[in-house]
Order: structure tokens, then sequence, then C-alpha cells
């Protein structure tokens, strides 16, 4: 029993609970775990404005509330994103994967500058209306293989899953990664308090990784 | 699939057409956020169609993943357009301001107590939700946090008696039904109590 991302090590069972590691979702695990560890002891950057032709310069300071909200969330992120990385289980993938997209929608809404909040509100439009393929997509599987197990949907004797219903996982997976592209475009990557930023980055990078793997497996 | 799947599969897919067809014309942020709402509703529709146990676990998870990204957006939404200064006391409407909203309240609550466990959690919330909503609220709120804390272990006991102790299950089951019921009820009367103040 090997599904497309080698050979499990272990497989842990427990009720619903599914988790399995292969050498294919431990290597994104531990990439998520470093930069959660990474998120928790960095400090944000400051940013400093030079004024072109003169001497001025200023500094951003990012305030002590938005520096812990925004950590907050970049670290809820980090872990929503282990969970996407080791779970055997359909829903449970969908789930965490909208958990990043909150998360995310979080991360960038902390900046209280209006054209952020734009693009934020935008994102989260995009990220909320992901929801609908991405939780249809979870219940066709059930509803036509009759489980949601990624361990049982490997096997032969189960039916494989329609490729319209892996389409509408794609999809929905895809309007939860839409973040960088927004951050992108409000400059976040420019605002202060930077490392924050690029967990969104890194999050829909690992989604999309690990959706990849379900697509092509089950 | 058995036919009636199918037919609702159908059904489904138009009206989630109509609906993000709508989302696409739409072009004010405040009528876009309230069609999301709309939205969601064939996702839900998609998972009720299993017609399982099963579905009515999925739902949930949705619902609150959905009722989640909303509050946060409204939130962005309000910050965006500065107008989260804005403090709301209550709906201004004749009826609301007499006794309807206690009356309702009381039923919905009483119905969502005989009915217990999650749904009912959710129609008793609705009540108290509706109640602060029409009200406005002037009380502290650590003693709810507490009850919502409080009843969640006790849910959570409740599991680990099912998967642990399998004889004592009738116990399981009350501990997972009161606490699940007090703990929705809480959550959502916190809902209730959200004018929109700044966080």
């Amino acid at each position: 029993m090997s599904g497309i991302a080698g050979i499990p090590y272990y497989i842990l069972e427990f009720g619903d609970e599914l988790v399995y590691l292969t050498p294919y979702t431990v290597t994104l695990l531990l990439m998520a775990l470093a930069f959660t560890v990474l998120v928790i002891l960095s400090r944000p950057e400051r940013q400093v404005d030079i004024i072109f032709g003169t001497d001025a310069c200023y500094a951003k300071e990012t305030g002590k509330d938005e520096l812990r909200f925004r950590r907050f969330m970049a670290i809820a992120c980090g872990l929503a994103c282990m969970g996407a990385m080791v779970t055997g289980d359909m829903f449970n993938f969908t789930l965490f994967v909208s958990l990043v997209g909150i998360c995310n929608v979080g991360i960038v809404a902390a900046v209280r500058i209006r054209h952020v909040q734009e693009a934020t509100f935008q994102y989260g439009i995009v990220a909320l209306a992901a929801t609908v393929p991405l939780f249809g997509a979870a219940a066709l599987v059930a509803a036509s293989t009759g489980t949601l197990s990624m361990v049982e949907l490997w096997k032969e004797a189960t039916p494989a899953v329609p490729l319209a219903v892996k389409a509408l996982l794609v999809l929905g997976v895809m309007g939860e990664g839409m973040a960088p592209f927004y951050a992108a475009k409000a400059e976040m990557f420019r605002a202060p308090g930077a490392p924050y930023v690029i967990m969104c980055s890194l999050s829909s990078l690992l989604i999309f990784l690990r959706v990849i793997e379900i697509v092509l497996a089950v | 699939m058995w036919p009636q799947h199918s037919i609702g599969l159908l059904l489904v897919l138009v009206s989630g057409i109509v609906a993000f067809y709508a989302l696409v014309v739409e072009r004010d942020d405040l009528h876009r956020l309230l069609l999301l709402d709309l939205v969601e509703i064939p996702a839900l529709g998609i998972i009720a169609l299993l017609g399982t146990d099963l579905a009515e676990a999925l739902i949930l998870p949705g619902l609150v993943v959905g009722i989640a990204e909303l509050l946060a957006l409204s939130q962005i939404y309000l910050m965006k357009e500065e107008i989260s200064d804005r403090r709301v006391k209550g709906l201004p409407i004749e009826v609301v301001r007499a006794d309807a909203p206690l009356i309702i309240s009381v039923i919905l609550v009483i119905y969502g107590i005989v009915l217990s466990g999650f749904t009912g959690g959710g129609i008793a919330g609705l009540g108290v939700v509706f109640y602060f909503m029409s009200r406005g609220h002037r009380e502290h709120f650590e003693m709810l946090e507490m009850a919502s804390g409080i009843s969640w272990a006790v849910w959570i006991l409740g599991f680990f008696i099912f998967m642990f102790l399998p004889q004592y299950w009738v116990l399981a089951l009350y501990l997972a039904a009161i606490g699940i019921l007090i703990k929705v009820i809480v959550k959502m009367s916190l809902v209730g109590t959200m004018w929109g103040d700044a966080p």
C-alpha cells in the first residue's frame, strides 16, 4: 500500500481522525514547522522610507498590539498548514485549507492602511467563495466513493474519484491560495512587519503542493 | 448514485451558478458580502445531499467556517469604509422595541432545550442572539465565556467516555448533549452582542 507520496512511515487512525506520514508529507510538515518556529522567534522589520533628494528619512514602527495580533495569526496559519500537510481525511484537509485562508485574511488585515484593507476584503471574498467548491468536493468524494479516508481511497477496490470532483478540489485550493497575489497587489511585502506576510506565500505554496499529491493519489 | 442525489446536485449546481453570477455582476462591496452568505448555501446543500449522519457532522464545521469568515470580513468592511466608530445600540424598529423579541426568544430557547444537542444549541442560541441584537447589552461576558469553556470540557469528557468506557454510553451521551447545548448557546449569544465595536 503506497500512495504517490511514497511508502508511509506511520498511519495513525483514531476514530475519524486519520494522520499519515510519508516522505512527502513529512517534508512538507517540516517546512511548515521550521517556518512557524522562525515566525515565533523573529522580530518585525522596521521599514525606513527615504525622501528622495533630501536628508529626511522616517522609520515606520509596528505597534505592540498589531505585532502580537499578526504574530498570533501567523502562528495559527502555521499550525493550520501543518494540519493540512499530515491529515489523511479529505474533509479535514478542506477544513484546514479554509482555516489557512481565514488566517491569511487575519495576517493581511492587521495592517491599518486603507488600500491594504481593500485588498484584504477582496481576498476574503475570494476565500469565502472558494469554500463552496472545497466543501462541495469533499462531500462529493464521500458521495461517489463512500469514504473520506485517503488510505481507503488509495486501495484498488475503492471506486476512483471522478475527475470533475478533483477539479473542484483544486479550484477550491486555488481560491484559498490566492493570498500572495492580493498581498502583492497591496504592496504588503514592502509594508512594515515583514516576516509575517511571508507566511501567506509559504502556506499557499504548501497547500498547493499537498493538493497535487491528493489529486494524483486518489 | 441514486436518482434523487443527481437531481439534487443539478438543483444545487443551478443555484450555485446563479449565486456566483450575481457575485460577479455585483459591484457594491456590501452587497457582495451579503451575496456571499447566499453562495455558502449551495455548498451546504451539496453536503446535506449525502443524507447520512456524516452529512450533519460535516455541515457544522462548514457552517462555522462560513460564519467566522463572514464576521471577519464584516469587521474588515467596517474598518475599510471607516464606519467602525458608529455605535449601534439595538434595532430601531417599533415591534422590536416592544415585547416581541422576549416572547420569540423564550419560545426558541425552550424549543432548543427540548431538542438538545447541537441543533438545539443552535436554535436556543438563535433566540439569545435575537434578544441581544434587538435589546443591546451592558453586561460583562466573563461568566458567559467561562460557561462556554466548562461546557466544552464537559463535551470532550463525554467523548472520552465514549471511546474508553463504552459501557457508560448513556452518561457520555447526556454529558455531550448538555455540553454542546450550553456551548453553542453561549457562543451564539456572544455573536449576538457584536455590534461592530472596534477590536
